[in-house]
């Protein structure tokens, strides 16, 4: 089987910034793949490249074996894409917005009617059909997008960003529509992300800094590289317990509300084994917390996460000027 | 192919139609030039070679201004596309470059011929008399140049980032357009330089036209006129197509 996307040695550079610095991945069919990084890393560069709107300075790129800069027309007929801001017509309605979609990407005109309620009953926006898609919550229009990208029934899926903006209801929900298109149809699935949790819902994840991928694994992989789970304990003695953490299992602890912290390499394990030394200071709480993959990233390049950097901003402006509008 | 360019035609008519405000908004120009102006003048201009009073002369000039405007805005779609994101659902759609821009410049120039007929159909109305079968023959050609003037839009939107960058550069092209083609005046008694100008302007050809078609009073044969606005609309459209797809998204 072809592997849905093969990108080798990719290489973007705008005059001055090489925002994109020789990435190479694989993406297997029906796979949920996604690229984690801060806002700059590349990923929107990497992104618009795969789907043909913008040229790589160098390097290949294949989307189900067919080269994205000589034959982006096939490309386009294979691939949907979901954009970072909304991308849909809104003064026209639900309805009209797939209409033209079934068209543009020539759905055979037998199909479209059918097609265009299943995708609209996929998203649960069968009721809204008829209503100008200005009228939509932002998660509406979100899922309206997404009901658009599957109406031509797309070999692979991209999303960049597919929740920002959106509230933790709505980006489960988008969430629940996305894996359920995998089952249902084994669409493979490209996302961005710069949010930890959503990038949990991917089978492989590639973090992404500078226009490099730093690493490249399933989640559970990444985390397990940091390896160390955070205990946090409560305690009326934390002198003593920190004293006891040093001495007997030689692991260094911070101070914290009611209690301390510390690092531990099998966390859950060594809470047994902490609770049953018999010369413990008496413990009120005790809790294990796995690493998350915003300590992945934070361990592989020294930083943080940051949400919201100027792009948060620019759509912000953007939503305004479209209300007034 | 042909039913992309239905498609995004209809599209962009359907918004247009359920968009009243701006039909009527667009009307008020040319009748506003038509009381103000024509029958402002009308007492003391007399045009002695037309026969016409100066209200009829004008209304074949402020057809082609109500294309001229009508279609010339109608491609601030495209900054608002781009602006608004939809320009990249189409961009990265399976649909050639040609046929978006087609189905822009018909769309153009039909809702420019939707208002312009409007403004023919009512003219009568405020006191203007031209030859109601001319007015008709004189649609196509206002249709063609209406395509035109949008591919001259979409060559600027292609280019600009925003709506008061569109707006800003529209309205200097737009203004000499106007006034340099005779919609105004006629163009005989021009001095000979103003004159040269006015026959460089491809929009003088339409004026042109359309005035002998209504009132019967023409500059150029027929068919010269008919011949520049064939090609320049063609040399736009091609030219419309060429940076639409430089443009990025």
């Amino acid at each position: 089987m072809n592997a849905a996307i093969e990108v080798v040695d990719l290489k973007k550079r705008y005059d001055a910034v090489e925002a994109v610095r020789g990435i190479g991945f694989t993406v297997g069919a029906g796979e949920i793949f996604g690229f984690l990084g801060p806002n700059g890393a590349g990923k929107t560069t990497t992104i618009k490249i795969l789907c043909t709107l913008l040229q790589a300075t160098s390097g290949t790129a294949r989307l189900a074996g067919l080269d994205v800069a000589a034959s982006p027309n096939e490309v386009r007929r294979r691939i949907g894409v979901i954009f970072q801001d909304p991308a849909l017509d809104d003064r026209l309605t639900a309805e009209e917005n797939l209409m033209l979609h079934a068209v543009a990407y020539r759905v055979p005109r037998a199909e479209r009617r059918a097609r265009i309620d299943e995708s609209l009953q996929f998203v649960d926006l069968d009721d809204r059909r008829k209503d100008l898609t200005r009228t939509f919550s932002g998660g509406m229009k979100r899922r309206l997008e997404i009901a658009r990208g599957l109406v031509h029934r797309p070999e692979i899926l991209f999303l960049d960003e597919p929740t920002t903006g959106l509230d933790p209801q709505t980006r489960a929900r988008t969430w629940e529509v996305l894996r359920g298109l995998r089952e249902k149809y084994g669409t493979t699935l490209f996302l961005t992300t710069h949010y930890m949790d959503e990038a949990e819902n991917c089978d492989r994840i590639a973090i992404v800094d500078h226009g490099t991928i730093v690493a490249l694994d399933t989640p559970a992989a990444l985390k397990q590289r940091v390896g160390k789970d955070l205990i946090a304990a409560r305690t009326t003695d934390p002198a003593g317990l920190s004293k006891l953490l040093a001495e007997k299992y030689g692991l260094a602890s911070t101070p914290a509300d009611g209690g301390l912290t510390f690092l531990v390499e099998q966390g859950d394990a060594f809470i047994v084994k902490l609770l049953t030394a018999s010369d413990r200071p008496p413990l009120e709480g005790i809790s294990v917390r796995r690493p998350t993959l915003d300590d992945v990233f934070l361990a592989l390049t020294g930083r943080q996460i940051r949400a919201e950097g100027a792009e948060g901003q620019a759509a912000k402006f953007r939503a305004m000027v479209r209300r007034r509008g | 192919m042909i039913e992309v360019v239905y498609a995004l035609w209809r599209r962009d008519m359907i918004k247009f139609l359920r968009d009243r405000r701006q039909l009527v908004t667009s009307l008020t120009r040319p009748f506003l030039w038509l009381l103000a102006f024509g029958f402002g003048l009308r007492a003391s201009v007399r045009i002695p070679a037309t026969g016409a009073d100066y209200v009829s002369f004008l209304v074949p000039g402020l057809a082609a201004m109500t294309v001229l405007f009508a279609s010339m805005f109608a491609a601030i779609s495209i900054v608002w596309e781009r602006e608004f994101g939809f320009l990249k659902e189409l961009l990265v759609a399976p649909v050639p470059r040609g046929a978006i821009v087609a189905a822009k410049i018909l769309a153009g120039s039909a809702t420019a011929l939707i208002e312009v007929s409007l403004m023919l159909l009512l003219a009568p109305l405020v006191g203007a008399r031209f030859h109601p079968l001319g007015a008709l023959a004189s649609l196509p050609l206002l249709a063609v140049f209406g395509m035109t003037v949008n591919a001259l839009g979409i060559i600027v939107a292609a280019r600009m980032k925003s709506f008061e960058g569109f707006g800003a550069v529209v309205n200097f092209v737009i203004q000499p357009v106007f006034f340099l083609s005779g919609a105004l005046y006629p163009i005989s008694g021009l001095p000979r330089g103003l004159r040269a100008i006015v026959i460089l302007n491809p929009m003088s050809y339409v004026v042109d036209a359309v005035r002998g078609l209504c009132i019967g009073h023409h500059a150029f044969p027929l068919l010269v006129s008919t011949a520049v606005i064939v090609a320049s609309a063609l040399v736009l459209a091609t030219l419309a197509t060429r940076s639409f797809r430089k443009m990025e998204a």
